[in-house]
Formats: structure tokens, sequence, C-alpha cells
């Protein structure tokens, strides 16, 4: 560390810090705000502000150079970044380049970043499944890992919290392996859709197709418009920030909502170095900071830390966060920090095409999938691998491609080409990985960024496991698909490197016993009873559904059990 | 965005793999210069456009969409030297043969010879699929840069920015054209 610039301690002294402003930075930040607590937030990116700063929202695709393709340079500058499906003309803005913030992989490891204000929650996929029971107990019943500390019933309230802030759309399905939530109506499903949903229950019985549960307003309620959100105008071009405010994201909602109170403060182009241990208190008192333009370093105190830097750099802010009490990071007597990463199988997808509907379309852009519920080890280990996969599903017709057509050029060549061509079938997986602890990231002991902060080396990889459920997907999927007339089926395995799926979690796991765990049940170190973890590093397992809400959640909940602490008058 | 667009993603160029050595060693090699894109080349290129894409009685065609000019950024940006090359090749082949065969520039020519020339590329290429294919390479180039043109988008499909709300079952009328996005 260079010289410590503090203003003095009082003027840099908060309630509250919480690093990073993403989708759970977001929430600790409204949560704590509306309670009364000054809150620091720290983002290591640029600000960016609803709406002033989407600057391709209002763009139509001729208004793009490259119409929305990236060029051969940009490919060869970001090898990695440029993989990711919403890294493109309209929206790479949004997303770290590769030589912007280095890091070994010392196994492939595809690490997209998005280091702004509303970090990733600009560009996620939207997709706000609940956890179940299933998914909370799956760890201890097929002994794949330690038991998590919480069950559906603790969360469940929370999750309730948060659907009704940020607005979700669905429709009550009634079913065990996929909670109801608080549901705005669903997108409708079309003709094609629904014809496999019925499919699969006249086939199977057990095997539903539901309607998408996605944080989209697709009918706002007065808490959204209190946000100055409104309603979804399905453009499907949420990458790009809505000018709706449509789907959820920090920026639209909890950040505003946050600043509202007058308790806000957050603090861009932060990127932190290290909590600071307080030997004597034996707790956390602040965290160093360093400017990521002058490179000045400033440290900032509070009574409590919420770490939401995104999974890696959560744990590798706990990593480099070193003091004599904690010489292997901070909380680490356990050891197990950095270790267990996972992630989710997003490696396959099967599609083809189906005959008839010929007299049927649909109006606007469905920015949601259909869903698929997980239908493998439920009550029982049905299938030869662990842990289950959510199957996302749904139909489409685009511009026909005119390749029937014999001469590939001319009047009727093009006219062939301005009608729709017959209804196409997609599906791909989301699949729990399992956590290892050979799956870990650990920091580089020469190599450093530019703040001087030390790379995380990556060290992740599928195993066989992986493979099997990837194969039952396959078989399973085909066959669904085929009872239901799909033909001309393909199905492909990108084989992509972990972290694609951008759906990373755990290193520093929450559990119930400290000895294998870092967490308590509440979210907080259980060394350092201050500094709250409630991003997709506290993740014990990964379950199958999509993690983003889970995350917000558990943030709610831990934030609210400080507030009442607090009340009490703990977290002095 | 929804992940699936990845499925759905047109392939545009040739992925690059395709492009055997022997190609290179064996054929005049089109040297790929700045400025190669003069105005009697981007003049060409819309000609070349518009015999695969032509304006018809119901919406414009390629020369509209000012498909050369796209043609013009999206190769020097987005083409690898090896596309590039292949590129150049076959659009100095179509010069070639219009002045050889027909005695005249590619622009001047009948639509009927146009398209026998550009057809005669495209039976060349079916004969070995291993070689890169300039014609499918230059087609789908003209069909992708037409349909994400202004009217091409919006005269000969149906585009709107802001649908509004979405409807998952609408009657639809044989003829009805087809959503650009």
């Amino acid at each position: 560390m260079g010289n410590i610039n503090s203003k003095g301690i009082k003027e840099n002294t908060y309630d509250a810090i919480v690093i990073g402003s993403g989708i759970s930075g977001g929430w600790a930040a409204k949560e704590l705000c509306e309670h009364g607590v000054k809150t620091l937030v720290l983002e290591r990116g640029r600000d960016v502000k609803h709406l002033i700063d989407y600057p391709t929202m209002a763009k139509d695709p001729w208004d793009f150079p490259h119409r929305n393709e990236l060029t051969l340079k940009e490919k060869e500058d970001n090898p990695v970044v440029s993989k990711c499906y919403a890294f493109r003309e309209d929206a790479m803005h949004f997303f770290v380049k590769d030589k912007e913030h280095p890091y070994i992989q010392e196994k492939p490891f595809d690490w997209i970043r998005g280091y702004q204000v509303g970090g990733k929650s600009l560009t996620w996929g939207r997709c706000t499944q609940r956890w179940s029971n299933f998914e909370f107990t799956g760890p201890q019943r097929f002994e794949f890992g330690w038991d998590w500390p919480i069950r559906y019933e603790d969360v469940a309230p929370w999750y309730s919290h948060v659907e009704k802030f940020i607005g979700i759309c669905g429709s009550k399905d009634g079913l065990e392996a996929m909670p109801d939530g608080e549901f705005l109506p669903p997108f409708e499903l079309n003709q094609v859709e629904q014809h496999l949903k019925d499919s699969l229950l006249k086939n199977y019985g057990d095997r539903y197709l539901v309607h998408a549960r996605w944080a989209h307003l697709t009918q706002p309620n007065q808490i959204h418009l209190d946000q100055g959100r409104g309603k979804c105008n399905a453009r499907n071009l949420c990458q790009r920030g809505c000018p709706f405010g449509g789907y959820f994201s920090s920026n639209s909602s909890t950040l505003p909502w946050a600043a509202k109170t007058g308790n806000l403060t957050i603090r861009p182009f932060s990127v932190v170095h290290s909590i600071i241990y307080d030997e004597q208190q034996q707790k956390a008192t602040g965290v160093r900071v360093i400017d990521t333009n002058t490179k000045e370093a400033t440290e900032f105190f509070a009574r409590v830390i919420f770490v939401n830097g995104s999974t890696l750099n959560s744990n590798l802010i706990l990593l480099n966060s070193i003091s004599n009490r904690f010489p292997n990071g901070l909380g680490n007597d356990s050891g197990v920090l950095g270790k267990y990463i996972c992630h989710h199988n997003y490696r396959g997808s099967l599609g083809g095409e189906i005959d008839g509907f010929d007299d049927t379309y649909y109006y606007g852009r469905n920015p949601t999938d259909a869903i698929i519920a997980n239908y493998r080890n439920l009550h029982k280990k049905d299938a030869d691998f662990i842990g289950g996969y959510t199957t996302y599903a749904g139909a489409h017709r685009d511009r026909d491609d005119g390749q029937t057509f014999p001469q590939q050029m001319g009047a009727e060549y093009k006219q062939s080409m301005t009608k729709p061509g017959p209804w196409k079938v997609y599906s791909y997986v989301q699949g729990e990985t399992i956590p290892k602890e050979k799956n870990h990231v650990r920091l580089s002991k020469d190599k450093k960024d530019e703040w001087g902060i030390p790379q995380l080396i990556t060290s992740v990889e599928y195993d066989s496991n992986d493979d099997k459920l990837l194969n039952d997907y396959f078989v399973q999927t085909e066959e669904m698909f085929s009872k239901a007339g799909v033909k001309n089926i393909h199905h492909s395995d990108s084989k992509q490197a972990p972290g694609l799926d951008i759906h990373e979690m755990g290193g520093c796991r929450m559990g119930t016993d400290p000895k294998t765990s870092m967490l308590d049940k509440m979210n907080a170190l259980h060394h350092c009873k201050n500094v709250f973890v409630t991003d997709g590093a506290c993740m014990a397992s990964t379950g199958n559904q999509s993690p983003s809400i889970l995350y917000m959640t558990l943030t709610a909940r831990a934030c609210n059990y400080v507030v009442e602490e607090m009340k009490k008058g703990n977290f002095k | 965005m929804k992940r699936r667009r990845f499925l759905s993603s047109v392939a545009i160029i040739l992925p690059a793999t395709m492009v055997s050595t022997e190609f290179f060693l064996s054929s005049c090699k089109a040297e790929v210069k700045e400025g190669y894109f003069s105005e009697e080349n981007i003049k060409l290129l819309d000609e070349i456009g518009e015999t695969i894409i032509p304006a018809t009685s119901t919406s414009p065609g390629a020369k509209a969409a000012k498909i050369g000019g796209f043609m013009k950024v999206y190769v020097t940006d987005c083409y690898t030297p090896e596309e590039q090359n292949i590129f150049w090749q076959g659009v100095n082949k179509i010069k070639k043969i219009s002045k050889d065969k027909y005695g005249n520039e590619f622009p001047k020519l009948a639509l009927l010879q146009k398209q026998e020339i550009l057809l005669s590329l495209n039976s060349e290429n079916k004969i070995n699929t291993d070689t890169p294919q300039f014609y499918p390479m230059m087609k789908n180039l003209v069909v992708f840069g037409f349909f994400t043109s202004k009217p091409g988008a919006t005269k000969a499909l149906r585009y709107i920015q802001t649908p509004g709300y979405y409807k998952g079952n609408v009657p639809y009328k044989k003829g009805d054209k087809a959503w650009a996005t």
C-alpha cells in the first residue's frame, strides 16, 4: 500500500460499507439505507446512471456500423469476453475488456465481468426461479457436499420480499421442484410452446413446461411505478439498458431507491484492496480502497461490511485481507476460502423443427424463455449422475432462410425470405455442478494488477458427473421433443470453459460447521461476525435454478438481521 | 437478449478453418489495399447485391440499402485477411468474366447476363466443397446486410423497435411478412 490519504477517520466513517454495486450490492444498499443506516457503496468501475448512460438503447439494427457484430480486432483483443453471447456492438461497453483486468487461467476459465455501477445487473439473463428444498438438502441427501445451514422456509419470506419489489412475471404452477412466488402476469406461451407443454404432460405426467419466471414488469404495481419504472415493452433489447425500466437492474431500481433516503454514498472508481481487521476489537473496522484512476489509497470505516464484489472478486478481496490473526485471508481458519468454486453447466443446446402451426405467429419480442422444471434426483436418486438441471425451451418462427429455393438470387428468392419460415424449437441446459475442493481460486504470489492487488489464479474444471448430466439432458430432451413431433433434431456440446455460464459460485460458502465453511446461517463470517458475504461466493452448492435472485434474497435477509441487531445495540 | 440468441445467430462468413493452404498458393492472390473500396468498386458491389436481392414491386432492393457501402465497413473490419482475399478474388473474377465473355463492365450488363455470371460462380463452387466458396460468402453478406438495413427491415420485412407488448398467438395469413427482429 502507498500512503494512506485518510481525510480523517470521522469523515470517512459510515454505518455500513457495501463492496460492489451489482445485483446483490444494490440490494444491500436499498435495505440498509431504507432502515436509516448510513451506507457507502464502493464500485471499482465507472458510474452508470439509469437512462442517461444507456447510449445504445434507442438504436435500430442499421444504426450499428457492423449491424451488431464484432470486428476482427475486437475479437482478437478480447478472446475471453468476446465469447459471451451479449458482448456485441450494442452492449460491449458494459463488459470488462480482456486487457483491462488480467487474471491467470491455470485451467481455462472464461471470467466475464462488468465493472460499473450496477455491475452485471445491467446485462444479466433475468431468470428468477426460486430454489426448492430439493436443492437445499441435495448435498446432504446425496452426500456430495456439506449441508446448507438454511432451508427453503428460511428464505421463502425474503424471496417474496424481493420479488414484490423487483417484479417477477410467471404463473403459479404448484411445482414442488420450483416453488411459486409473487408473480406478475406471465409472458404468454406461443402455440408451439403450448403444444410442447401439453405433450410433456400427456407423455410423462410429471414433466412440466411452465411460463418463464423472469424479472420483467408485465404489469407494474404501485411499488414499481414509485421506482420510476414502467411496463416491459417486449423489445428484447435488455442488455442495452431499458428506457422503460422494464427489467430489474440495480441502476433502475435498488440504487436510486437507496439514494432517495439520503443515506447512500456511492463511490465509483474505488477498487477494494482489502478489509481491515482490528486484532484488539476482534472485528473488521473498514476497507482499504485504491482510486482506480489516481492509484491513491484511502481507508473507509464502518460498523458492518457487506462483501458483494461478485463471486470471484469477493474471494479475491477476502484472500487479500491478511492480518496476524488471519494470515490466510479474512475469516479463513478453516482453509476453505477460495475452494469449492462451482458453476452451472451451460454446455448443451438442442433444437429442431416442427411442422404445422402455419396459421399462427406472434406479436412483439418475448424477452423470456419457457422453463422445463428439473425432473432429476428429486425425491430419490434416479440418474447416473448427481444433481439436477433446468431446461429452458421455446419456439420461434424466423424469416425464412430461402435455402430450399433453387436459384439463390433474384426476385423470387428475395420474396421467399420476406415470409416466416417453419417453426423452430430450441432448448438449452442449466446443470448443477458439484463443489469440489480442487476447483479453486487463489492469489498469484508474484503477478499483480495495475492497482498493486495480486492477480487471481483460476483452477476450475468439469468432471465426469457433468458429462453424464449433459448426456442425460440430450437423451431426455430429444425424446421429449420427438414425442411432441419435433424433427431434424440436432444437439450441440459447446465444450465451453467454466465461467462462460456467468454463474460462478462458491469459495466462501455457508455452512453449519466453522471447520468446513466460511459463513454462518446469516451469511456472516464465522470468525469475523461483522463481515457479511451475500453474493455468489456464499453458495454451498449450485442447485439447478438461476442464482441471482437467491443472492438478492440472502442479502435482504442478512441486512434486516443487521438492522435488528443494531436496534439491540449490537454492531457498535 | 435471451441466451438462445447464440443458437440461431447466422453464419455470415465462412469459418477461417475452411480456407485451404493450397488455395492461396495456387491462385492469383488479391492484394487487399487501403482504398480498395473505391467508388467504382462500391458501385459494382451495389450491382452484385441488387442482382441477388433486387428491388421488387413490394420493396426496395440491396442497392437502395447501400449494400456496397455496408460491405466496405463490414468486410474491412470483420473479415480475416484470408476471407478478404476470397472476397476480392471473387469480385475480380466477376469483373473479368464480364469483360471477357460479355464485353462490358458488370454494372452495364443486362440482368440475365449478371445472373448468369453469379450463377456460374455459384455452381462452380458446388463442385468441390472443400475449397472456399465465394458465392455463398457474398450471398450471405448481401442477405445479412439487406435485412438489417432500414429499407430491408422496414419495407421487405416488418420492424417495430418498441412493440409495446407481447402476444404469443396472433393469426398468420399467407403472405404476411416476417418480423425483422
